[in-house]
């Protein structure tokens, strides 16, 4: 019984969102509408979880002394914003869009652009022609990598032009493959979860 | 050498290269890729008044990236007299957009609710993108600042993507897959993106079928969009220091690999 409800659930609203695509009846515009309700609803409850799931933690990492400094920042940002927000609204002047503005925002892109510091690091210890794919690869991302540079442009046409069938020709058809791949496999997964073949939603049965 | 020795020269020497391009004022010129032109001509040709909706669909981690994209085309937008409807899709997108979007409103005199506004954040994007298709008004009853939509003159014919021209997403993800999969697969919605560097490469299936119309890609893309519009910002001025970036990395790798080769022939 436990796993036989969420299987009909699963089979019902998966078909009436398969059929209710090619239906504009207004019943099935109506339930289709409720049910995009629904599922905003279902996430914003998903928020809370997830957000007491990250207190629950955190607090049990500081009782056992485990990364307390970060744990107990991370805390502070967690409870901190809310107030901030529900104190002195997030308009524009608000304490809350200050702190976003002027500690969150700069840290992420701090963080973020350590990024160019170890992709210049790898490209110089790791980038090399060992083999004839690896050269390949290689001369194909030099040619990009050029290609993308504004000043290139000035010197040749050329290399923006190979730049342009690189990506548009071998890296496309790559690309198409995988996103076909990706959708049929998609759909097959919904396919089985819908018939209840798939079962590792449920406690991996 | 060591291998921290080497990383330290080569961090160091990335940071020297960077900062100190980024205080050059040179202007290089580029030119616009086709991408980047036809996103222009798109709202150059739009008639006054022409609904847009703007959606900030990113971190703020990629905001040195994002925000001269995002300037260019707001500026664009508000200089040919579009409306621009605001939303985000992304909790941290909600208030670096209402930021952009006041600012960039405020530069050209825009009223608040009659030329522009902003929506705000909605959570599970995809029920979002789906459900503004039937009703905007049902996925955000209040804009941002808690007014009713039905109060607001810039809200008063526009009821679905049916009343919006264009959707533009700036994203530093694939979010703007789910606004192509979603808004322009079944509401025949056109869309835009405004997207990372690193990104491009995963949207050009969908520009090349023509799913996507149109994307400005990048600071370059940013720097392109702003020669097209005359006005120059963020894009142009980090276009020497992501140039001479480049330029660096580059030199790393050809250097890296002279060493490698030099090394295995002294191997034997």
């Amino acid at each position: 019984m436990a796993t036989r409800i969420p299987l009909l659930i699963c089979l019902i609203f998966g078909v009436i969102m398969f059929l209710q695509y090619f239906s504009v009846h207004p019943l099935a515009k109506a339930a289709y509408s409720n049910i995009l309700d629904w599922w905003q609803i279902i996430f914003a409850f998903t928020l809370l979880v997830g957000a007491a799931g990250f207190m629950k933690n955190s607090l049990k990492s500081i009782s056992f002394r485990k990364e307390t400094p970060y744990k107990t920042i991370a805390l502070l940002g967690l409870v901190m914003m809310p107030i901030l927000a529900l104190a002195g609204g997030t308009r524009i002047g608000s304490p809350f869009l200050w702190v976003f503005e002027n500690i969150q925002a700069p840290m992420q892109a701090t963080v973020f652009s350590l990024l160019a510091f170890f992709v210049a690091s790898a490209s110089f210890r790791g980038f090399r022609a060992r083999t004839v794919p690896a050269a390949i690869l290689l001369v194909a991302a030099v040619i990009v990598l050029i290609g993308r540079v504004p000043i290139t442009e000035l010197l040749s046409s050329t290399f923006p032009k190979v730049t342009f069938w690189i990506q548009n020709y071998p890296s496309m058809a790559a690309r198409r493959a995988i996103l076909i791949g990706i959708g049929l496999g998609s759909m097959t997964t919904a396919l089985r979860v819908i018939l209840g073949i798939e079962r590792t939603y449920l406690r991996g049965e | 050498m060591d291998r921290l020795r080497v990383r330290w020269i080569i961090f160091s020497s990335l940071f020297i290269v960077v900062v100190l391009s980024y205080l050059i004022t040179l202007r290089i010129e580029t030119t616009p890729s086709p991408e980047v032109r036809r996103a222009f001509d798109y709202l150059e040709n739009l008639p006054d008044s022409s609904v847009v909706m703007i959606s900030f669909d990113h971190e703020a981690s990629s905001l040195p990236e994002i925000q001269p994209i995002t300037l260019a085309l707001l500026r664009h937008a508000f200089r040919r007299n579009l409306r621009v409807v605001g939303l985000s899709l992304f909790a941290e997108g909600t208030a670096i957009g209402y930021r952009m979007l006041n600012k960039t409103a405020q530069e050209f005199g825009r009223v608040y609710g009659q030329d522009y506004l902003f929506l705000g954040f909605k959570p599970q994007h995809i029920s979002a993108i789906l459900g503004m298709g039937e009703s905007i008004r049902r996925v955000f009853p209040e804009d941002y600042s808690g007014n009713k939509l039905d109060n607001l003159a810039l809200m008063k014919n526009i009821s679905n993507y049916g009343d919006i021209t264009v959707v533009i997403s700036i994203a530093d993800g694939d979010r703007t897959v789910q606004w192509i999969e979603y808004a322009g697969a079944r509401y025949k919605q056109k869309i835009i993106a405004g997207i990372t560097a690193a990104m491009i490469t995963t949207y050009d299936p969908y520009l090349g079928s023509g799913q996507l119309y149109s994307a400005v890609g990048g600071l370059k893309g940013a720097a392109e969009y702003e020669n097209l519009d005359g006005h120059l910002g963020g894009g142009n001025r980090g276009m020497i220091s992501q140039t001479a970036a480049h330029l660096f990395i580059i030199s790393l790798i050809a250097i890296g690999n002279i060493l490698y080769f030099r090394n295995r022939k002294g191997r034997g």
